[in-house]
């Protein structure tokens, strides 16, 4: 089943004597429980195409269509009320809400939502340990190494039940050990909750892990590859 | 799950993480925290102040000098002659014997009258007054500074002066006696000094600057400076039973000249007043007016309090309706307009100090906003709307208000509930408050009123500092955000 749909989606920006394309004519689909790698140099375009996809910036032309939804359209409370509902984000440097626990910080989407507090309570549990941080739920980021906090926020990322997930170079700041880790915890969360993982990534190991790696170079598809 | 239950999960959460985010640099929110609590415990005490000040005040004008309600012939107003007395003054009584909300009411006869002893002459205006109800209406009797108002019977008629006319007519004496010298605390005169006290004699000095010459010379420059002062109040006394002569007009014209012995001296806040009113026996008076017992010039009512006297005055204007009835508002307009005015000068004071401190707060929260953009960012990003991002925002800023504003009630009330026993002495400017009718203690008074009024006010100021650092924060793009060091 197609999570995500982009047809023909252009980025273009006008600086004062150059247009740039960013994204230039990209087409793309993602299937339910797809875990995705887009690498490319910098400068490729995936960053941009993975903020197009996460509704942080809108394409020049083109459609992006997320669970029927076309989100081109989508502007303003109704966009960000979209974002809250159906992507969980993973960010390169973690970005938890340094005054919240690890629990806290971790309900903080459902609590968004309106989900009540006994079933934001099992799932914060459920996941924190899931990640292997069920011992950790009243430590704030401060008390935690860069693998953990980022295992937290993958935790935040799922809590929601997002129809995908974004990680944009998720891996960018944690040693070896912890990329090893994190992978592991994502790539089993993405088989149990069968929920999409797309990555924008530089980092081989990513490149390894994914099942399917998509190319982009100068704004366009180079290749895309599903691995056996 | 519920709306309602979904918003107040919501709102819990925004107040969590506001609370937290204020004390994400405690230093900060702390020096904003004491400059707030500063403000408010200064704006406070002020309102305090001013409202303990306009209260005596007001308390003083009204048990002291004008009750709540004086009726009063109209021409008496226009001529204050001794023929414009009450008419109907039986049917006057009748009705505030029987009105609901009159207390106590007391008949006056007042004119102006020339007083003189053997040293000075004077002039004031005469009340002849029945003590036994002049009590119930007024409180000069119990401000007695020498003798006392009425108590005892004698043949030549009595009369109590304020202290500032009988400064007037030098009724104020001087005189170094053994009963004083007795008395004197050792402790702040020390042997040698009592001696040269001594020295001067049981002399009676009728002017101070007599007295003063004494001191001066049996005293060196440093000691007369030292004990000077307090010695001329130590020693000063009235002179009971002088004769005041008065000089006034009777009923058919005739300028009479009865003599009062002075058998009580009293002291009020306001000098003004001590000098203006000295007070005689009616049935005393009516022997030289030529007035009969029923012919009056002022009946003085005092009401239950302050403002059912108003509906009260209007009650009696109805009932009354030859007469001239006057509310205290009418008598005192500028105690009525101090009294109505109090609560906004003392807000508007407090305005002012939160206007001041709300660019201290707007510092800190544009600080604060400066620094979060990236996990402002973020919020946007994963799901958090402008009007979330804006509610977190100025929970933060309220909270810092609030925090150093609740400090500072707290101190001040603590502060006032020691000042509202012991007061606060301006005994150094006590001569100018007490020509202007004011105390030189005063006991500060703030309402449970006040500090609603003025938690409002912080909320509102903690409210209006966060636009601005919120507008900064609505305006962010979050992919740009996310993109800062």
């Amino acid at each position: 089943m197609k999570v995500i749909e982009i047809k023909n989606v252009e980025k273009i920006y006008n600086d004062s004597e150059v247009k740039v394309h960013a994204v230039n004519g990209v087409t793309l689909s993602f299937d339910e429980g797809e875990f995705v790698a887009i690498v490319g140099p910098s400068g490729s375009g995936k960053t941009t195409l993975l903020n197009m996809l996460g509704g942080l910036d809108h394409p020049t032309s083109g459609e992006i269509i997320i669970g029927g939804i076309h989100i081109n359209a989508l502007k303003g409370s109704k966009l960000i009320d979209f974002r809250l509902h159906n992507i969980g984000f993973v960010f390169q440097s973690y970005n938890l809400i340094p005054v919240l626990t690890a629990g806290e910080n971790t309900e903080f989407v459902m609590q968004m939502q309106g989900v009540p507090r006994e079933l934001r309570n099992k799932r914060v549990k459920e996941l924190l340990s899931a990640v292997g941080l069920g011992d950790r739920l009243d430590s704030r980021p401060a008390r935690l190494s860069g693998g953990q906090q980022q295992r937290v926020a993958v935790a935040r990322a799922l809590a929601s039940k997002p129809k995908f997930i974004l990680a944009d170079e998720p891996t960018a700041n944690l040693d070896s050990k912890s990329t090893e880790n994190l992978l592991d915890i994502m790539e089993k969360l993405n088989e149990e909750e069968k929920i999409t993982f797309i990555f924008s990534t530089h980092d081989a190991r990513v490149m390894k892990k994914a099942r399917r790696v998509i190319t982009l170079e100068d704004g366009k598809i180079l290749s895309d590859e599903i691995k056996a | 799950m519920p709306s309602g239950l979904k918003i107040l999960n919501y709102t819990i959460m925004i107040l969590s993480i506001g609370w937290k985010n204020v004390w994400r640099n405690k230093t900060r929110s702390l020096v904003v925290i004491v400059a707030v609590m500063l403000g408010i415990f200064s704006g406070i005490m002020a309102t305090g102040i001013m409202q303990g000040w306009i209260e005596q005040r007001t308390y003083d004008s009204i048990h002291n000098e004008v009750a709540h309600i004086q009726i009063h012939n109209p021409d008496y107003l226009i001529n204050e002659e001794i023929q414009y007395t009450i008419p109907d003054n039986d049917k006057v009584n009748k009705v505030l014997d029987t009105l609901q909300g009159v207390v106590a009411y007391s008949p006056r006869v007042k004119m102006f009258a020339m007083a003189k002893t053997s040293w000075a002459v004077s002039g004031f205006i005469l009340k002849g007054i029945d003590p036994d109800r002049e009590k119930l209406v007024s409180e000069v009797y119990k401000n007695m500074i020498e003798g006392n108002f009425f108590e005892d019977q004698h043949r030549t008629p009595s009369i109590v002066l304020g202290s500032k006319a009988a400064d007037n007519l030098k009724l104020l004496n001087y005189q170094v006696t053994l009963e004083k010298l007795q008395t004197m605390d050792k402790d702040i005169y020390p042997q040698e000094i009592m001696m040269k006290i001594e020295s001067i004699g049981s002399k009676r000095f009728r002017k101070e600057k007599d007295f003063r010459n004494a001191l001066e010379e049996v005293f060196s420059k440093e000691e007369y400076k030292e004990f000077g002062d307090g010695l001329v109040k130590y020693f000063s006394f009235y002179r009971m039973n002088a004769s005041v002569e008065l000089t006034f007009q009777d009923r058919n014209g005739e300028i009479v000249h009865p003599v009062f012995k002075v058998r009580g001296i009293y002291k009020t806040n306001n000098s003004g007043f001590d000098g203006m009113y000295a007070f005689v026996d009616r049935e005393s008076l009516n022997q030289f007016t030529g007035l009969k017992n029923n012919e009056v010039h002022e009946i003085a009512v005092i009401a239950t309090d302050n403002e059912k006297a108003i509906p009260l005055t209007e009650k009696l204007e109805k009932y009354l309706p030859g007469q001239d009835v006057m509310s205290w508002r009418r008598l005192s307009p500028e105690i009525a307009m101090y009294t109505d005015f109090s609560n906004v000068i003392g807000y508007i004071y407090i305005v002012i100090i939160l206007f001041a401190l709300a660019f201290g707060i707007i510092n800190t929260m544009l600080m604060s906003v400066l620094e979060r953009l990236k996990e402002l960012g973020m919020l946007m990003a994963i799901g958090m709307n402008k009007k979330r991002v804006f509610t977190l925002i100025m929970t933060e800023s309220v909270f810092l208000t609030l925090t150093g504003a609740i400090i500072g009630m707290i101190f001040c009330g603590v502060i006032l509930a020691i000042l509202g026993k012991t007061g606060i002495n301006f005994g150094m400017w006590a001569e100018g408050f007490e020509a202007i009718g004011y105390a030189a203690i005063v006991y500060p008074i703030v309402t449970w009123q006040n500090y609603i009024v003025i938690t409002l006010l912080v909320i509102i100021t903690g409210i209006v500092s966060s636009i601005w650092p919120a507008r900064k924060a609505l305006k962010l793009n979050p992919v740009d955000a996310l993109r800062t060091e």
